[in-house]
This record gives C-alpha cells, structure tokens and sequence, in this order.
C-alpha cells in the first residue's frame, strides 16, 4: 500500500473560523450527509482495512535502509588504478541519484510546497526562508553537477569542478591587484 | 433488446419502402436514408411471420475476430488469474515490510534492504547478493586493466625491438656467406 506523507512534517495551523449561531431549525443537511458516509463507506472500509492489518501483524518483518561505506575519491585514485575509479564512480552515482543531492533538493522544493500551500496568499512574506534555503540547494547543487549533461559521471564532475577552482584563483588574483 | 430490434425493423421495412418509392425522395430527405441504415446489405425474406418483416443481414464475417479475441483472454486469464490472485494473496495476509532503524551492532542480509516481500524472496532465492555483484564487475575490470597493460608491454616490446635489434623479434633469414660469390670483386680493375 502506498505510504501517507508525514502528517508531522507540515503542519496546517489551526483554523480560526468562529463558531457561529444556529439561526434557523431546519437541521444541518451536512450532518446527515456525514452519518450516511460513515455508515455506508467508512464503516466497512476500516473494517477491511483492519482485519487486513491483523492478518498482517502476526507476522511482522522490517526493512532497513542501508548505509554505505565511504571509499576513496576520485582525487585521491591513481592513474591506472581502474578498480578505484569504478568505486569512486559508484560512490558518486549514489550521491548524486540515490539519497543524496537529489533528494535534498527534492524535499527543500516540497518543502517550499508545502509553505505556500499552507500560507496562501500571505506566501511571498511568510515563506522567505524557505525561498532562500531552495535557492541555495538550487545554486549548489547547479554549481557541483549543473552542466554536466546526461553522460556526465566522476570524471567530468571532477574536471568541473577543477575549472572552478581555477577561476576562483584568478578571480581572487584579480581582485587582490 | 428486442424493443431495439423491433425499432431497427421498423426502420429498415419503412427505409426498404422509401427505397423504393425512388431516389428522389431520397436525395431530397438524405437524413432520413441515412437514418435508417442497419449493419450491412439488407435483404427482405419471405415468410414474414407474426413479427414483421424478417431480414437477412449480409455482412463481412466476425468468425475470426471473435476467435482471435476468445483464445486472447483466455490465454492471458491461464496464467493470469492465478498470478493475480497469488499477489493478492501476499499483500493481504504477509503484507509489506515497516521501515525501522539499524539495531544496534546488527549487520541486516542483503534482502533486508526491499520493502514487498516478493521482492525480498526474489533477492534473497534468485538473485546475487549486490556485493557479490560488485566483486563480479570489479573483478571483470581487473582482468580487463591486466590486459591492457600487457597488451601495451608487447607493443613497447615490439617497437623497441624493431629499433635496437638485439632481441629475438625481428630476425629475417639471409642466404649463407658460403654460396656468395666473390669473383667480380677479386680484382680491383673490374
């Protein structure tokens, strides 16, 4: 069954509706509508739902996520060395497509998301945070693996990231004349 | 359905009986022709019982479509069904795994790491653990880069041999000194 999202996460704040008078005695239609969901389709789908779980919690079994070993960089390979590259490349591919700069960007943007979902149109003052912290991931992560393309792996990155650094030495060079 | 056939009878009797009272009328009311028509060529019968005018429909023939369609379901519904139903089966009484925290000092198997439990069958009976896998390509890459290397001795090899002349590449036969003959240069004014 597919997961809810973390109700915790993002927390509506609570409403501030007053609470009004009943003026008329004609009775609330809303109620009756309610009642009648409850009975004819929330009833018997909880029902279902848990004596499925009961089934299922005679026995339960867990999963984990894993965690990997950190292992040399590609700086720090030698040449030749094709054995070091491939596990600096599967390092890097994991970083940058399986938990890592991906996801964070990801949730920083849900994050944002969320915010303006909940703000409505007091977003564009109440979310500056999150507008700040999304452009930050954004730049750094655009900055590490931005031009790289679809074939870019470890060594393309590594060069990127080498020709930034040269031009923060001479821009510094030239700052410092 | 009967009320339907009974309405396209109607139809096609009162579209038989304007067919025949000329194209005229036809050309003039082209909606009403157009309403009338049923699948295919209409021919009157005789007989006509109780109910009317019966027709015989000519028509291209369905025989082939139906029993490509028939043996279609059925063939997928063989194994189908019980591939569906064994699904079912699984996610209803074993059901998916709860993500929980590493405990303390406890290295989980390989096949911990997948949430459906049909995935944890498959990874853990049919497939390779992903560190075996790893060994497998890194060991692939090693007899690769060995080979390489050697590949570029042996030409270093070659080229250096071709150059000084003093291994035991590059040897070509010449002709014995014994059968050389050395008459035309024995005297020096010839």
């Amino acid at each position: 069954m597919p997961e809810d999202r973390d109700w915790e996460a993002y927390k509506v704040p609570p409403t501030r509706t007053p609470e009004s008078e009943r003026i008329t005695s004609v009775p609330n239609p809303i109620t009756f509508i309610q009642t009648v969901f409850n009975y004819v389709i929330d009833a018997p789908v909880t029902f279902v739902r848990e004596w499925i779980e009961r089934q299922q919690a005679k026995n339960k079994f867990y999963y984990y996520h894993q965690k990997f070993r950190r292992v040399p960089d590609l700086s720090e390979c030698l040449e030749g060395d094709y054995l070091c590259f491939y596990e600096a490349e599967a390092q890097w591919r994991r970083d940058r497509y399986g938990w890592f700069d991906q996801e964070i960007v990801e949730i920083v943007r849900e994050r944002l998301g969320a915010c303006k979902q909940r703000e409505g149109p007091n977003q564009f003052q109440n979310c500056a945070k999150e507008m700040e912290q999304l452009a930050q991931v954004t730049k750094a992560y655009q900055d590490r693996y931005g031009d790289l393309g679809v074939h870019g792996n470890a060594r393309t990155c590594l060069m990127k990231q080498k020709h930034r650094m040269m031009e923060e030495r001479k821009a510094q060079a030239k700052a410092s004349q | 359905m009967a009320a339907m056939s009974l309405l396209l009878r109607a139809a096609a009797g009162w579209g038989a009986g304007r067919a025949a009272s000329g194209a005229a009328a036809g050309a003039r009311l082209p909606w009403l022709a157009r309403a009338a028509r049923l699948p295919g060529t209409v021919a009157p019968v005789r007989h006509s019982s109780s109910h009317g005018k019966r027709m015989f429909i000519i028509k291209a023939t369905s025989f082939y479509d139906t029993r490509f369609l028939n043996l279609l379901r059925f063939y997928v519904f063989l194994t189908g069904i019980p591939v569906a139903l064994f699904i079912t089966y699984v996610n209803i009484f074993i059901g998916e795994a709860e993500l929980a925290e590493i405990p303390e000092g406890y290295i989980p198997e390989y096949w911990e790491y997948y949430k459906h439990p049909i995935s944890r069958w498959i990874a853990r009976y049919l497939l390779d653990p992903p560190e075996k896998d790893y060994e497998k390509e890194m060991a692939l890459l090693d007899v690769e880069a060995k080979k390489t290397e050697l590949r570029l001795m042996q030409l270093e090899a070659r080229r250096l041999m071709r150059h000084r002349g003093d291994g035991p590449w590059y040897h070509y036969e010449t002709p014995d000194k014994n059968l050389v003959d050395n008459s035309m240069k024995s005297t020096p004014d010839n």
